[in-house]
Parts: C-alpha cells; structure tokens; sequence
C-alpha cells in the first residue's frame, strides 16, 4: 500500500518566516508517529497543512489526495483532535452523537455509546458543563467510532491530568488501533507516548531532525555513564550530548557500536525525553 | 445521508435562543399587552365610560357595540379580515435583528471559541457549512417568526372576536366569511421568496465580514460603512460636494445592512397603493413586493450577496483561527 502521507520540500511561510521549510516526509500506514518539537518549531504548522487547514508550498499527498484541493474527499478518511476543547461549548452530548451520526458516513453510533457508557458523561449534558478531561472522553469517543485511516492528534491531553492522559493513550490503542490505521500524535509530554509509538520524528525551526523508528533508535543511540577515568576516550568518539550525574558523566553517542562503548561505562537505550533534549539544545538560546 | 438537513439542526440547535425564543418572548409580550388592554378596555367599558363619535353621554360598552350599524360592522370585520396580522409587526423586526447579529456571528464564533476545529474535522465541505447558515439566515428564521406571527395574530383577533361577542357584536361570520382571512396567511407567507433575494446582499456582506474579521465584526461591518460616509461628509463639505451623499446613504448603508429588515424594499418600489383599502391593502403590499423581482435593484443585490457568500466560502477554507 502506498504511504499514508507524502511530503516533498513542504514550506509554508507566514510573512517572511517559515514555519515548516522545505521538508520531505513520508509516513507508512499502520504506524504511531510521533511528531515532536519544541514550541513553535512547526509542528501544529505542519500537520494543519496535512488536514487542509492551511495552504502551503511544495507538494503533500495525504492518502493519496491533495489537502488543498481534495479536502472534502479528504476528510471522509481522515480524523483529527486538533486541542482540547474544541467542541462547541452549547452542545450536548447526544446533540454531538446525533450530528457526527448525521453527517460522517463512517461513524459507529453503537461504539460511541458503549464508550460513552464507561464514563460519566450522560446524554443530555452540555460541553460546557464538563471539565477538560470529560470533553476530551467525548471527543475521543467520537474520534474512536469513526473508521478513519489517518487520525491526527495534535497535544490531545494537553491540560489533563495523569489519569485521564494515560486512559486516553490506553483507549486508543487498545480498542481503537490496528494494522490498517495510522496514528500521528504530537505532545510535549513524551515520556507517556514513548511505549505506544512505532515511529518518531523530530522537528525544529521548520525541519525535520531526526525521523526513524522506535527499533531503530536503540540501535542508533546509547547513553554511556562514563567515570572520569574514561572521559577522555568517550569525549573523542564524539558524543552529541553530556551531562553531569553523581560525579559522572552521561554519554549520549549517535551511531556508535556498542561494542565499541562498553568498556567506557554502564550503557543503555536512552528516553525519547533525553534524546529530545539534547537533540534540541540550544533553541530557545 | 443528509448533511444538509443536520447542519440546518445544528444552527437550529445553537442559535435556539434567537430563532426560537425571542419570537415566543416578543410575541408573549405582544400577547400580554394586546390581549391585556383589550380586558382592561371591556372591564372598564362595563362601567360604562365609552364615548363613540364625541358623543359625550357616557355609554357602557354593550350600549357602544349595539349601536354599531351594520354597515359600520361589516366595514369593521373587513379591516379585522384583513388586517389582524398587523400586531405581529413587532416580530418582523425582531427577525431583521436576529438575522443581523447571527450573520455577524456565525462564522467569527465558531474560529474565536476553536470549534472550527471540530466542525472542519467532519466531513462537511466549507460550502455547505455556509450554505446552511444562509439558509438558516434567509428561510429558517424568517419561517419561524411568520408561523409565530400567524400564531400571534390569530390568538389575538380571537380573543378580540370572544370578547365582542360576550358583549353582543357578534364577528365570527363576517370575519372567517371573508376570503381576506384566509388569503392573508398564503400572501403573508408568500414575501419569504422576496425575502431571501432581497437580504442576500446584507446576509452575505455580514457572513463575509464575520469570515474575515480578526476582532470586532460589527465594528467592521457596520463601521466602516458609517465612517466611510463621514469621510466622504468631510470630502463633500471642503471640496464643494463632488459625492451624491444621498445614494451612499441609501444605497450602501440603508440597502446594504438594512436589508434583513422584512420589508425594508417596500420603500424601493414605484408607490401603487395609493388606492389601498382595506379590500386590497394585502394584495397591493404583495404586488408591491413581487414587482421588486422586476427591478435591477434586486438582481444587482443578489449578485453582490452571491459573491460575498462565495467569498465567506473561501476566507472559511483557509482562515487559520491562529
């Protein structure tokens, strides 16, 4: 199956500014992506283009279509959280239900129902009677009752607390992902989606960091715990980042043979939060 | 699958508090105050503190009605036939500022409180999302407000015929005898095609404006209007008057945000009614109005409301809510 998302040199400016400069993408289906960047590195920039939210240079093919000009085609296959409380404060759950029933030919009434059954939600509440967390257990039944092949998440639990950001990851992929569908996610929090994800990339000012799989990155990175004995050696294989832990040094080495690394100290398969800050030093200096 | 019968709902559902309620409010209030003074009148009538023709001998108001001549009653149940609607009126203006206000907002709210996010996230085109909302604008509400109208006006003229009676002026069988009463319902109904052509240059001007505003879209829309008219004072007072002020006024302030207003064009046509009775009041109105689809007036308008609705299409497609 071709990819769920292709992206040759796609730019978009705002003013004189890029946002997203001249990156190439491309995401195969059955994957959890995550998109992850500090603020404003172009991340929500990148996905709005996708969704055809926003126009944009170069060429994107989201599922084959193109956002600009196919998005009505586009968004029968294609589902998005873009924030937190985006419902309509007015609506009440069964009116939400009744409308995505209504209108989406691929939503499941019968699914939403039983999610919405193991919350405390009830039919006749208003969105803007909820907390944060609820609409978010709302949106999510919506967005898990339609058989999309694309869904985007864009900071989907950002202002919850712990329990309903480990629910929401826990529901999504235990009774909503599967091999024919494809996750993309972007969150600050990255430690929580670290085990779900299949796929990571990095995004600053506009370009792509770094973009590989989940299996990948443990073979790619290590994180050494060197004593001063050995900082010396460790330094001169070129590490892409250090820090100081209990009087040690914490290696953190790119593309480095593990063999060639165990002699200097304890090794282990970094966190995407460790590989995160380091790959992103320096971008608020 | 019908999108468009479930985004009418939707604006249904969200604007409930003006399609719906403020017709019932106004016409409660109308009600209350027509209905109320008709009770106050026959309780004080009772007395006997009528005056008919500036006869000054007290009279109650059994008295008053008994000396009715028949003429003079046949004359008064043709003007009830036809022109009990009239307490309505108060209605029609409310819609034209319902409609003002929900066109302002229909397309600013939904991108200030984000849930453009949800709404774009369906698989509904830009197109039918404005579609429906002008639909709302221009049929839905005003559909509502006359059914409430008709509501109103015949509570109101049987009420007044129950009281009559109980007073012995009997009008059951002169009113609902006269065709009039019948015909006013299906002419009544009959201005909501004029209607819709005639405020598409003003709903489409304000949905564009509320597509495109960052803040404030009454400030734009009905500011830059106004203070255009100002300047152009200002131009027209130093420099010996190179504008006609009065078709800027007219033509772009009064036409152009005015026209949501029911029967605001009555003002725009060649007078015919100068014969009106209460025989033909209905009919000339009609015939006032549907001779408004002669004029260019009215094409011009809906070609002008059109493209800004097409533009209200387009600024929705790519507006980014920030």
């Amino acid at each position: 199956m071709s990819s769920v998302l292709h992206a040759t040199a796609l730019s978009k400016h705002y003013g004189k500014q890029a946002a997203v400069d001249r990156v190439n993408l491309e995401i195969q289906p059955g994957r959890i992506v995550g998109l992850i960047g500090p603020n404003g590195s172009g991340k929500t920039t990148t996905l709005k283009a996708a969704l055809g939210l926003i126009p944009f240079e170069g060429e994107l093919k989201v599922l084959g279509f193109d956002p600009r000009t196919q998005r009505d085609d586009l968004m029968k296959e294609v589902c998005f959280i873009a924030d937190v409380a985006v419902l309509p404060r007015w609506m009440r759950v069964r009116d939400a239900l009744d409308f995505v029933a209504g209108t989406h030919p691929k939503f499941d009434r019968s699914k939403a129902d039983a999610y919405l059954a193991k919350t405390k939600l009830k039919p006749t509440m208003k969105v803007k009677e909820m907390s944060k967390g609820m609409i978010v257990q709302l949106h999510l039944a919506i967005v898990m009752s339609i058989d999309a092949k694309l869904l985007v998440l864009d900071e989907p639990t950002l202002g919850l607390d712990i329990l309903y950001r480990k629910q929401f990851y826990q529901n999504l992929l235990e009774e909503y992902f599967d091999e024919g569908k494809t996750i993309i996610v972007t969150t600050h929090q990255v430690e929580e989606i670290e085990h779900i994800l299949s796929d990571l990339i990095f995004i600053r000012e506009g370009k792509i960091t770094l973009n590989t799989s989940m299996d990948e990155i443990a073979e790619r990175f290590t994180e050494v715990m060197v004593g001063s004995e050995h900082y010396a050696a460790a330094k001169a294989l070129g590490p892409i980042d250090e820090r100081s832990v209990f009087g040690k040094t914490v290696f953190l080495f790119d593309g480095i043979n593990r063999s060639t690394l165990a002699p200097l100290g304890d090794m282990k398969t970094p966190g995407i939060a460790d590989l995160f800050v380091a790959t992103m030093k320096g971008t608020y200096a | 699958m019908n999108t468009m019968k479930w985004l009418l709902k939707r604006e249904y559902w969200e604007h409930k508090g003006g399609f719906f309620w403020a017709p019932v409010v106004v016409s409660g209030l109308l009600a209350l105050l027509t209905i109320g003074s008709m009770l106050f009148a026959t309780a004080a009538g009772s007395q006997g503190s009528f005056h008919l023709d500036g006869n000054n001998a007290a009279i109650n108001l059994q008295q008053a009605l008994n000396d009715i001549s028949d003429p003079q009653k046949i004359e008064f149940a043709k003007g009830l036939a036809v022109g009990y609607p009239a307490v309505a009126m108060p209605l029609m203006f409310t819609l034209g500022f319902v409609v003002f206000f929900y066109c302002l907002g229909c397309l600013y709210d939904e991108r200030k409180d984000r849930s453009i996010l949800f709404w774009k996230s369906l698989p509904v085109s830009d197109r039918d999302t404005v579609v429906s909302k002008a639909l709302t604008a221009l049929v839905v509400g005003p559909i509502i407000a006359i059914a409430f109208a008709l509501a109103l006006s015949l509570v109101v003229l049987f009420t007044l015929m129950v009281l009559a009676a109980l007073h012995g002026l009997n009008l059951f069988g002169l009113v609902l005898g006269d065709t009039n009463f019948y015909l006013v319902i299906a002419q009544i109904v009959s201005f909501i095609p004029v209607y819709v052509l005639w405020a598409l240059p003003t709903v489409g001007y304000l949905m564009f404006v509320s597509s495109w505003a960052k803040t404030k879209p009454f400030l734009w829309a009905v500011g830059v209007p106004v203070v255009g008219g100002v300047i152009l004072t200002w131009v027209n007072a130093l420099a010996g008057s190179p504008f006609v002020l009065e078709s800027y006024w007219k033509i772009i302030v009064a036409r152009g945000l005015g026209s949501v207003f029911p029967g605001s064009w009555l003002g725009q046509v060649a007078e015919t009614n100068v014969n009106m009775n209460p025989d033909n009041a209905v009919s000339v109105l009609l015939a006032n109005t549907y001779s408004l689809l002669g004029t260019a007036n009215l094409w011009i308008g809906v070609v002008i409301g059109l493209v800004f609705l097409a533009g209200a299409v387009r600024m929705r497609r790519y507006r980014d809510e920030g």
